[in-house]
C-alpha cells in the first residue's frame, strides 16, 4: 500500500491579467513551484493571509484551476491519476474520490432546494445510485454520520443555523464516498463554540471514512489544534512546512514568527505585542525578486534585501522544511 | 462622577411578518472617558442592536421600552427626535467603526471628500481646514502617502488600509464615544495586529469612551478594560476583563472559553456548548441560557426563573439563575 494520496510536484500556477484591452497583458503569479506530499489518512493543514494563494493551491489539486506547470498525482488504491493530463472520463472519476467543503454555509447551499435533495445532487449528477431507493439510503446514511437530524430532511436551508448548514455542506460533500476533501475555511464563517463542533465532526468521520483533508485556513489555533502537518504559505510560495507540534513550539521562519506573535493571547495580563509586519502583503502581478517576504521582513540580510537570494524549502530538522532565505539570514 | 455613556434597561424589539421580535432585553451597561467595554456574544446575541440603539440606527419596526434610557452626557438620546439632535449623536459626539469597511465607504466619491464631507457638518470650519484635519489624521492612523490617499477611492485601497481610513473618519471629529462593531474580523492575523496597536494608542491619547463589539476572546483580553457577555439578548455576566476570563461564573462564558482552540494547550480537546442558539422568535420563557445549559435545576428547565444580575464580586455581575442553580 502508498504512503501518499496526493503529490504535488513543482506546481505553479499562474492567471492572465490584462487591466483594459490596450494595456499590456501580465501574469499574476498566483502558486509558485509548490513540492508538498499528502500522506494518506492525514490532516494536511495550509495557512497564510488572504491573497497568499492557499485556496488557489486547493482548486488546483482538485482540478478545478488550470496548472501552468509541475503536475499534481493522486495516488488510487489501483491506479495513478495526473491532473494535469487527465481525460475526461477519468476527471469524472477523479471527482467522485476528491470533494471540497466551502467556507459560507449560507452562501453554498441553494435556497430552493431541500435538504435531501442538495445532499442527493451529487449522487444523481454523478451517476452513482441506480435507484431513487439507493439513493435514499445513501443520504440518510451520510446524514446520520454527520449528526443530522433525519426528520429535517425535508425542510429547506433557511430554517437551519450556521452550525447545521455547514454540516449539510459536510454531507454533501461526503455523499459521493470521497477519499480526499478540500476544507477551504470551513469553520471561518462560525462563532466559536459552533467551530469547536464541528472541527470534532470533521475528526470524527476522518476515522469513521479514513478521510484525508487538506485544511485551509487563516486562524493558526484552529490549525494549530487539528492538524498533523502545516504549511506555511506566503504570497504563493511555501516558507515552512512541519508537523504541526513542531512548527508551533519551534517556528523556524520570521513569518510565522510573526503570525503566532499576532494571536491575540486570551490572557488579559500578556499585553506582549505582537512582531509588528510592515505594511501588507505585495501584489502577486510585481511579487518582490529573490526572497518574497524580504519586503515586510524584520531582520533581512543585505543579499536577501537586495533581492539576491533565492528561494527553496531546506530541511532543517527531520520533518521541518524551512525557506532557504531565512535560515541563511539569521 | 457620572459615567460618558449609561444604559438602563433598555430593550429592542422589532416587528416583523412573524411576530414581535426581543432582539435585547433589560441591559444595563455604562462606560466611562478613557474606558473600553468589551461586549462579546455569538451572532444573534444583540450585540450590534445594543450598539445601533445608541445611535438609533435600528430600522423603522424598531421599538424600545417607554422606561429606557441611554443617558449620553446628561442627555437621554431615546427621546431625540429632531434632526438637529440626531446629528449630535450620529457623527458629532459618537461614531461608528464597521466591519466591513469596503461596504462603508461610498464607492464612486473619493475618501478624502467623504471625510471632509462629515467634517463639514459637525464641525463648524472650512474646507481647507477639514482638508488638513484629515490627512493629518489620515498620517495619524500610519497612512503613508496620506496626502495621495486623500484622493483615491476606496476600491483602490487594501483591506487593513481601508480599515484604517474608517477609523481616521471616525476619529476626526473628536467622537466622545466610539462604537467599533467587529473592526478586525474582516482582517487578517497580522493586519489585526496593527489595527488593535493602533486602536488602544488612540484611546490613550484622545481619552474617549470605548464600546468594543468582537466574537473575538483573544482580542477583548487585550483590547477591554470590562467586558458585557451577551447571550439572546440578554447581559449574561460582566466584570473586569481579568475577573471574567479568569474567573468566569456563567455557564455560557466558561463554555465560550473552553470551546476556543488554545494554542499553548494542544491537548485540550474542544468542547462546543451543544445545541444551537434558539430563534429568536421563541425566545425561552425564564433564563434564556436554559436550553443549553449544562446542569440546569429543574426550576429553571421549566422556565420559572427570572433573570437579573446579582454582583458576586466587586463589579463582578452574574445572572442569578445561574447562581441559585449551580
Amino acid at each position: 500500500m502508498r504512503e501518499n494520496l496526493i503529490s504535488v510536484n513543482n506546481v505553479s500556477v499562474n492567471f492572465d491579467y490584462q487591466e483594459n484591452f490596450i494595456s499590456k497583458k501580465q501574469k499574476i503569479h498566483a502558486v509558485n513551484n509548490i513540492n508538498i506530499k499528502i500522506k494518506k489518512g492525514s490532516f494536511f493543514g495550509l495557512v497564510g493571509e488572504s491573497g497568499s494563494g492557499k485556496t488557489t493551491l486547493g482548486r488546483a489539486i482538485l482540478g478545478a484551476n488550470k496548472i501552468s506547470s509541475g503536475n499534481v498525482i493522486f495516488h488510487d488504491d489501483e491506479r495513478d491519476y495526473d491532473l494535469t493530463n487527465i481525460n475526461k472520463q477519468d476527471l469524472k472519476e477523479y471527482r467522485k474520490k476528491a470533494q471540497l467543503i466551502f467556507q459560507d454555509p449560507y452562501a453554498a447551499l441553494s435556497p430552493r432546494m431541500t435538504v435531501r435533495d442538495i445532499i442527493a445532487e451529487p449522487l444523481e449528477v454523478m451517476r452513482i445510485t441506480n435507484s431513487r431507493q439507493e439513493t435514499d439510503d445513501r443520504v440518510r446514511d451520510i446524514a446520520s454520520k454527520c449528526r443530522l437530524n433525519l426528520e429535517h430532511l425535508r425542510r429547506f436551508p433557511h430554517a437551519f443555523s450556521g452550525g447545521q448548514r455547514q454540516r449539510i455542506s459536510i454531507a454533501r460533500a461526503l455523499v459521493s464516498n470521497p477519499k480526499f476533501i478540500v476544507a477551504d475555511e470551513s469553520v471561518a464563517a462560525l462563532d466559536v463554540s459552533i467551530q469547536a463542533d464541528i472541527l470534532n465532526l470533521l475528526k470524527q468521520l476522518q476515522n469513521e471514512l479514513n478521510l484525508t483533508y487538506l485544511f485551509i485556513s487563516h486562524d493558526l489555533s484552529v490549525v494549530a489544534h487539528v492538524c498533523d502537518i502545516v504549511a506555511v504559505m506566503y504570497l504563493g510560495h511555501i516558507v515552512e512546512m512541519a508537523p504541526s507540534r513542531k512548527l508551533f513550539k519551534n517556528p523556524k521562519h520570521s513569518y510565522t514568527k510573526a503570525l503566532l506573535s499576532s494571536i491575540p493571547s486570551i490572557d488579559p495580563e500578556n499585553k506582549s505585542r505582537a512582531i509588528e509586519l510592515k505594511g501588507e502583503i505585495p501584489s502577486a502581478l510585481n511579487p518582490p525578486s529573490g526572497c518574497v517576504f524580504r519586503t515586510r521582513c524584520p531582520n533581512p540580510c543585505d543579499n536577501c534585501r537586495n533581492g539576491n537570494t533565492e528561494m527553496g524549502l531546506i530541511e532543517v530538522e527531520s520533518g521541518h522544511w524551512v525557506d532557504q532565505c531565512c535560515v541563511n539570514c539569521n | 462622577m457620572s459615567h460618558l455613556l449609561e444604559v438602563k434597561n433598555l430593550d429592542v424589539k422589532f416587528d416583523t411578518d412573524e411576530g414581535r421580535i426581543t432582539a435585547v432585553e433589560n441591559i444595563s451597561l455604562s462606560v466611562d472617558q478613557g474606558e473600553v467595554l468589551g461586549i462579546v456574544g455569538e451572532s444573534g446575541s444583540g450585540k450590534s442592536v445594543t450598539a445601533k440603539s445608541i445611535m438609533q440606527l435600528n430600522p423603522g419596526n424598531t421599538s424600545y421600552n417607554e422606561d429606557a434610557q441611554i443617558i449620553l452626557d446628561n442627555e437621554n438620546v431615546l427621546k431625540f427626535t429632531s434632526k438637529q439632535d440626531l446629528k449630535k449623536i450620529r457623527g458629532g459626539k459618537v461614531s461608528m467603526i464597521f466591519q466591513e469597511p469596503m461596504a462603508s465607504f461610498a464607492p464612486a466619491i473619493k475618501i478624502g471628500a467623504q471625510m471632509v464631507e462629515q467634517l463639514l457638518i459637525h464641525k463648524n470650519i472650512n474646507k481647507d481646514e477639514a482638508k488638513s484635519i484629515s490627512i493629518n489624521m489620515l498620517k495619524r492612523v500610519g497612512i503613508a502617502d496620506a496626502e495621495k490617499r486623500f484622493n483615491q477611492y476606496a476600491f483602490e485601497l487594501s483591506g487593513g488600509m481601508r480599515q484604517r481610513a474608517m477609523i481616521a473618519m471616525a476619529l476626526s471629529t473628536m467622537p466622545k464615544l466610539l462604537l467599533a462593531d467587529e473592526p478586525t474580523t474582516a482582517l487578517d492575523v497580522t493586519i489585526q495586529a496593527q489595527v488593535i496597536n493602533l486602536i488602544k494608542d488612540i484611546i490613550k491619547e484622545y481619552q474617549m469612551g470605548v464600546i468594543f463589539i468582537t466574537h473575538d476572546l483573544g482580542v477583548i483580553a487585550q483590547v477591554a478594560d470590562h467586558v458585557a457577555v451577551m447571550y439572546l439578548g440578554s447581559v449574561v455576566e460582566k466584570g473586569p476583563v481579568n475577573e471574567i476570563l479568569k474567573n468566569p461564573k456563567h455557564p455560557y462564558t466558561k463554555g465560550l472559553l473552553e470551546a476556543l482552540p488554545d494554542i499553548n494547550n494542544l491537548d485540550e480537546p474542544l468542547r462546543p456548548i451543544p445545541g444551537n442558539i434558539p430563534s429568536p422568535l421563541d425566545r425561552p420563557t425564564g433564563c434564556v441560557f436554559r436550553t443549553r445549559c449544562p446542569h440546569p435545576c429543574d426550576n429553571c428547565r421549566e422556565g420559572k426563573t427570572e433573570m437579573g444580575l446579582i454582583e458576586v464580586e466587586p463589579g463582578h455581575w452574574v445572572d442569578q439563575c445561574c447562581i441559585n442553580c449551580g
